[in-house]
């Protein structure tokens, strides 16, 4: 009984998300917030990923800006200088994202903690090092522009509605998509992975592998949204995906959740208004609190801010109701 | 008339550094018995279960799973065979309810994958239904049918226990080895263990246990193995066992000639 | 390659390397002690310099005593960080503490950046400009310093290591801190100490440094991870092979940017850290596996 009140408080909860979402980009709603938005939806998409990876298997990323980049940098040479068709590209760039994770998946996952989170480390320097200093290619610093937006048929994705209906397609796509993934058997696994790894394997769940398709499903996520940036903003250049950016993804994931789907939503969206705003009072002063999130949330709610509040709103749900009946 | 062995090991040994853990062990487990494998602390025990679920790989020796050769099969691989196990430290999964250790539990036993996951098709509604019976039907098995929503680490530790048996057995296993099921129960449950081993046994599941329970192992087992310093130092059944001088000679430390 | 051109290389190769030990040192100890990656080292190094800079040009103090005053400063900082974002965490996992430290470190950074300064600074030479004559190569005499003074430091920290109290209970905590806690020693205080010891040797990299090459607030990101390299390489155990490691991730960086090896280019040269970085991991990966399984 107690079940099912709690799954149709989350869809209704889904549903009132969906209505919200949907009335933004009206002017007499939240209108001016539209370009706003449409970051935080590509960056959720980003961060989901990154929950996963880090939430469900423990494992540590401090590079996953590594295939927002190559996602994002593939789809724009692609369909810039080659003139492939932008879906198409955007396919491909996530089917070579993912691929690269593959590669390295079995590798690094040999590893554990410290030595892990190094090497995803090392692994996002080289990548973004590649980005700049491949000019040919990726246009150096200075990154590239003129890239072409999506578009079906004639009806082409150049204004800030239509983009936004678009991105928030596909992040609600995918954030469905990792719910499904969490509330089946895959879920119970990358789950049975974080609590004890020798267990799992005593139940037929081989680890490794599952480790490198979560790695792999977060790289495709990011690569995915580094498709929809470059193809919302037509211009790529390195500094999007420098080691501050993958730092500014765990903070999302953290504030987010480590262990949450949609929590991702609340992570991406509250630190990309923090950054807005703190970019535009005090300068570079994001940074700093970028540092004290991370070590406060660590310290003080490791489950992530979303997932704190969550229990706290849970909290006084059942005072309420026990209030209620008392006689 | 030859009996048939679900487990074997031949001259099984593990070097651990510069330590023998397990030293030229030769096991034959026949099925649908209970067999317990006893010795002094650090006798190898838990190393030898280890190696029979692929844990640590082989030094020297074969393992054979119903004539089987098992030496090179991961441990994930060995569980879908039909070996299961519990362990000392229990390993439940604490950031799951009981329900859904226990349908964890099922994993070998299901089969649809990320993609059918992903788009929830209706083989995943199909097989969740199933998993969740048989989750259930374990779950009352051993008497925890209440706790379904609990969370795994609230269960007091003899209920924690019992939660992580009918994990292992919801793998339905053809071999269970129980690594210390007794450790930390009362009188009461320790009796109300023997009583489900053996329903376990009558469930066509040979079970293998370490214990220290003398009285509980005696009462139990059908075959009786001893281990010390990684060899094995004597075999038989519980009678036989407690009155071999080697054996009494172990568990004293030193003793006459 | 001219031999006085190898030498060349072959010096500056060396002189980066000593920075790097320094860092892995500061790593190798705070990891030994307390099982933790400080992913802030790096920030160590850009502190010692940049609050030199600082206390000599805002607030007028002579040259030593500056560098002594923030080489004090910066281990007071890294006490402050031990006590405020470690010790608060008790049993946080290593996932937390890692990205306790990653937030340590872009917090220092960006509060250097934006309560200091931005700009890339330097400080005077200790003993002047004149480049220093040797086989045909020509060397700066800071450099002499910095390999001078790594020498001295891993001496002195050897010799502490090895006969006093203090330094004699930080190994035994690093060698087995449950039965080092039994006969009274308190690991909260070596962890402190460690994270002390580290942050000075940090600064002290920082302060030799400076004076060679300007450097920014930026500047511990690749120094914190080619110090981490370094303390790879002496598998983090022990401060002489992490002084090892850091000579030889600094040669081989420069003999491979002078060899101009394919795509070594001076560009590339922070990527031969992170591929030598990859390669020792997965050269250790077996290794680690195997502990895992037998712990």
């Amino acid at each position: 009984m107690l079940t099912r009140l709690k799954s149709n408080w989350s869809y209704l909860a889904i549903a009132a998300l969906f209505v919200f979402l949907i009335l933004i980009p009206f002017d007499w709603f939240l209108g001016q917030y539209t370009t706003l938005m449409i970051f935080v939806g590509i960056y959720t998409i980003v961060t989901v990923g990154l929950c996963m990876l880090m939430g469900y298997t423990g494992q540590v990323s401090l590079g996953q800006a590594a295939f927002f980049g190559t996602g994002a940098y593939i789809s724009a040479i692609l369909s810039k200088t080659y003139g492939v068709n932008p879906w198409l590209a955007m396919f491909i760039a996530a089917a070579m994202t993912g691929a690269f994770a593959y590669i390295i998946g079995y590798p690094i996952f040999r590893l554990k903690g410290n030595y892990l989170a190094m090497a995803t480390l090392g692994l996002g320097l080289i990548m973004w090092i590649l980005f700049v200093q491949l000019r040919q290619f990726t246009g150096g610093p200075d990154g590239m522009s003129g890239i072409p937006y999506l578009s079906i048929g004639g009806f082409v994705f150049s204004t800030s509605l239509k983009r936004y209906f678009l991105v928030w397609f596909f992040c609600l796509a995918v954030l469905l998509i990792s719910q499904n993934i969490v509330r089946s058997r895959m879920g119970r696994a990358l789950r049975a992975i974080h609590g004890s790894e020798a267990a799992a394997e005593s139940l037929g769940i081989n680890v490794t592998q599952f480790k490198v398709k979560i790695l792999v499903l977060s790289a495709v996520y990011a690569s995915l949204a580094g498709s929809l940036l470059v193809y919302n903003i037509t211009v790529v250049n390195p500094q999007t995906f420098d080691f501050l950016a993958s730092v500014k993804l765990v903070v999302m994931a953290v504030i987010g959740g480590l262990a949450s789907i949609w929590g991702a939503i609340f992570g991406a969206g509250a630190t990309r208004i923090l950054s807005d705003e703190l970019l535009l009072r005090f300068g570079e002063w994001d940074v700093i609190v970028y540092g004290l999130i991370l070590v406060l949330v660590m310290i003080f709610m490791p489950e992530g801010l979303f997932v704190k509040l969550k229990e706290v709103f849970e909290r006084l749900r059942l005072r309420f109701r026990q209030k209620g009946a008392e006689p | 008339m030859s009996k048939s062995l679900i487990l074997e090991t031949r001259g099984l040994s593990k070097v651990f550094g510069g330590l023998v853990a397990v030293d030229s062990v030769d096991l034959a487990i026949e099925t649908g018995k209970i067999t317990a494998i006893i010795g002094p602390n650090g006798a190898g025990k838990t190393t030898l279960f280890n190696l029979i679920t692929g844990v640590y790989p082989v030094s020297q020796g074969e393992v054979l799973f119903k004539g089987k050769l098992l030496n090179k099969v991961p441990p994930h691989k060995r569980a879908k065979l039909g070996i299961a196990r519990t362990f000392q430290q229990v390993h439940l999964f604490g950031n799951m309810t009981v329900l859904e250790n226990m349908m964890t539990g099922q994993h070998p036993r299901s089969s649809y994958g990320f993609f059918e996951a992903a788009l929830r098709l209706p083989k995943v509604h199909r097989e969740e239904e199933n998993i969740t019976l048989k989750a259930m039907k374990y779950l009352n098995l051993v008497g925890l049918g209440t706790h379904v929503q609990q969370n795994a680490q609230s269960l007091p530790l003899g209920q924690q226990k019992l939660l992580a048996l009918a994990r292992a057995l919801a793998t339905e296993p053809q071999l269970i080895l129980l690594d210390e099921p007794g450790a930390g129960l009362n009188t009461l449950e320790k009796r109300e263990l023997s009583d489900l081993v053996r329903r376990i046994r009558e469930m066509g599941v040979t079970v293998i246990l370490v214990e220290h329970d003398m009285p509980l192992v005696m009462g139990l087992a059908e075959w009786v193995v001893v281990l010390d310093s990684g060899q094995k130092i004597s075999e038989g059944t519980a009678a036989q066992v407690q009155k071999d001088r080697k054996v009494i000679a172990a568990y004293l430390g030193e003793e006459e000639v | 390659m001219s031999s006085a051109q190898f030498v060349q290389y072959l010096v500056s190769g060396i002189t980066s390397g000593s920075i790097y030990a320094l860092v892995g040192l500061g790593f190798t100890i705070i990891y030994a002690v307390t099982r933790i990656i400080n992913f802030a080292q790096g920030e160590f190094v850009m502190l010692g310099g940049l609050v030199s800079f600082i206390l000599i040009h805002s607030a007028g103090i002579p040259l030593v005593p500056a560098l002594i005053l923030s080489i004090i400063i910066t281990a007071a900082v890294g006490a402050i960080m031990y006590l405020f974002a470690i010790r608060l965490a008790k049993k946080a996992s290593v996932v937390s503490l890692i990205i306790i430290t990653i937030g340590a470190a872009i917090f220092i950074r960006g509060i250097v950046g934006q309560e200091l300064t931005k700009e890339f600074i330097r400080l005077p030479s200790f003993s002047g400009e004149e480049s220093i004559s040797f086989l045909g190569a020509y060397i700066a005499p800071q450099a002499l310093w910095i390999i001078g003074i790594m020498v001295v430091v891993t001496i002195i920290l050897h010799l502490f290591l090895t006969y006093t109290m203090v330094g004699k209970a930080l190994k035994a905590c690093a060698i087995n801190p449950i039965a080092s806690s039994l006969v009274g020693i308190n690991p909260k205080t070596m962890a402190l100490i460690a994270f002390v010891l580290a942050s000075a040797l940090g600064a002290i990299g920082g302060v030799v440094l400076a004076p060679l090459t300007p450097i920014s607030y930026n500047a511990g990101v690749m120094l914190g991870l080619k110090g981490f390299v370094a303390a790879a390489i002496g598998g983090f155990k022990s401060p002489v092979a992490a002084v090892f490691g850091g000579l030889l991730l600094g040669i081989v960086e420069s003999l491979a940017v002078a060899a101009n090896w394919g795509p070594f280019t001076s560009a590339y040269k922070d990527a031969i850290a992170l591929i030598v970085l990859l390669l020792i991991l997965l050269f250790r990966s077996g290794k680690l596996a195997e502990e895992e399984r037998a712990g």
